[in-house]
């Protein structure tokens, strides 16, 4: 048997449309009759929906340089991997989901980035809606360079690209509140609707945690997983949410803060920090970042009054 | 190309479809008009640590503004969710009123301008010019 190693066989989004809609349309019927949890606003469904199909018209407008770059570079690659052998898919699988949580982190913890990724974290909802809130601005971002070192490898780009669909429709199921907890192995091993639902939240003690896209092992290796608690439950959306539900303003708002940043700017120093700094850098530390505001968390945390067990003991 | 745009049309299709569902389905959050008291939780929900002083309620409740200091809060609902933004308070005291709202300007490209219903009940600003030298 042989692939084409430049086309892609087969689009695993494409194959999946009709499961996005027939699942989204029975998420929102069950929780309508009170079977599972779901919220649902309309204008906020509304939101979500119009950015996955903007999405598809903006990676129309970016897909040439990305196929160009991805040619010349695999044209230039160290091997040839056969697409018919089963490791080479193993190891397509883990390299390209070790590939996903890079990028994703990527996307999180520098601003520049966080530009373009930031639109897929703006819904106050956690709904199968919200997995399709997708980026209209990852092209320019160029995070997709991020996969070129595996077609340098020898990975054909046919191959990557399905692998990369596959982590894609994987991601989708997991924007839910309909299903609590997998059992115990899944969680342990897999990206679940659990682990994802502390990614999406906007409180202190959850920000920057579980960057996975099917594997959540990689945020245990690296030290950025973080488990949901009963005590606290996910309040999502971004630190700062959107004023309004303006499509523009969700694919945009970012790009128009940096701009708005670098046009005050008053030394190279500020441009490179507003740039490539955390979301929320700022040069007189004046705004809050993950950290300063996960820091602020801790201290009030530890100013919480508790009781002294050794004195309760004793009285 | 046709593909491309037969397929972009049919997933605009689907997406009114699915649109259309979750419309008829009225399954957002309820959403009660503030109270003081529910104010006050959402502002120390939305500001943890803050100090609020006074507490205004917009007209309509859906949307409030505390003092804090020289900030302002601002929180108002956005669907069946709330925003919140904190702006000087000297600036928010002389926010104009149009249209039985006033704007408050936000400055920030995520949420620009906040636009809360003033009544008889919630006049704006909030406090006379005396009050807001002696504060």
């Amino acid at each position: 048997m042989t692939l084409d190693p430049i086309t892609p066989a087969f689009s695993p989004v494409d194959w999946a449309v009709p499961v996005f809609v027939v699942t989204i349309v029975l998420e929102i019927l069950l929780a309508r009759f009170r079977k599972v949890r779901a919220v649902y606003e309309v204008r906020d469904t509304a939101t979500s929906l119009g950015m996955g199909l903007g999405s598809q018209i903006a990676g129309l407008l970016t897909a040439g340089v990305v196929l160009a770059a991805t040619l010349w570079v695999y044209e230039h690659r160290l091997f040839t991997l056969p697409m018919t052998a089963w490791w080479a898919w193993v190891a397509v699988f883990f390299l390209e989901d070790l590939t996903y949580y890079w990028f994703h982190r990527l996307s999180h913890e520098r601003r520049f980035w966080w530009a373009a990724h930031v639109n897929h974290h703006t819904s106050q909802h956690y709904n199968l809606s919200t997995a399709l809130r997708q980026t209209w601005t990852g092209g320019i971002a160029g995070t997709w360079l991020l996969w070129l070192p595996m077609i340098f490898l020898g990975f054909p780009p046919a191959m990557v690209a399905i692998q990369k669909g596959i982590s894609l429709v994987y991601q989708y199921w997991i924007h839910t509140e309909a299903i609590k907890k997998m059992p115990r192995w899944f969680e342990a091993v897999f990206n679940t609707p659990s682990h994802h639902r502390v990614h999406h939240a906007r409180n202190p003690r959850y920000l920057d945690a579980n960057y996975a896209g099917i594997l959540i092992i990689w945020d245990r290796m690296f030290g950025s997983y973080i488990p949901e608690t009963d005590e606290e439950p996910c309040r999502y959306g971004v630190v700062h949410n959107l004023g309004d539900f303006n499509i523009f303003r969700v694919a945009f708002h970012e790009w128009m803060a940096i701009g708005k940043d670098l046009a005050g700017s008053r030394s190279p120093r500020e441009v490179v920090g507003y740039l490539f700094g955390p979301p929320g850098w700022s040069p007189d530390g004046s705004r809050d970042t993950s950290a300063t505001l996960k820091a602020k968390w801790r201290a009030r945390e530890a100013a919480m009054p508790t009781p002294a067990p050794e004195r309760i003991a004793a009285e | 190309m046709n593909a491309t745009l037969i397929q972009l049309a049919a997933s605009a299709a689907l997406v009114a479809l699915m649109i259309a569902v979750a419309g008829w389905a009225r399954i957002a959050r309820p959403f009660a008009p503030l109270d003081e008291a529910a104010a006050r939780t959402l502002l120390a929900g939305e500001f943890p640590g803050r100090i609020v002083d006074k507490v205004w309620i917009a007209g309509d409740g859906a949307g409030a503004v505390a003092r804090s200091g020289e900030d302002a809060l601002v929180i108002y609902r956005l669907g069946d969710s709330w925003v919140a933004r904190s702006m000087p308070w000297r600036l928010a005291m002389v926010a104009p009123v149009r249209r039985g709202r006033v704007l408050l300007k936000l400055r920030d490209p995520a949420a620009p301008m906040a636009r809360l219903a003033v009544s008889g009940v919630s006049p704006w600003p909030p406090e006379t010019p005396a009050e807001a030298l002696a504060a």
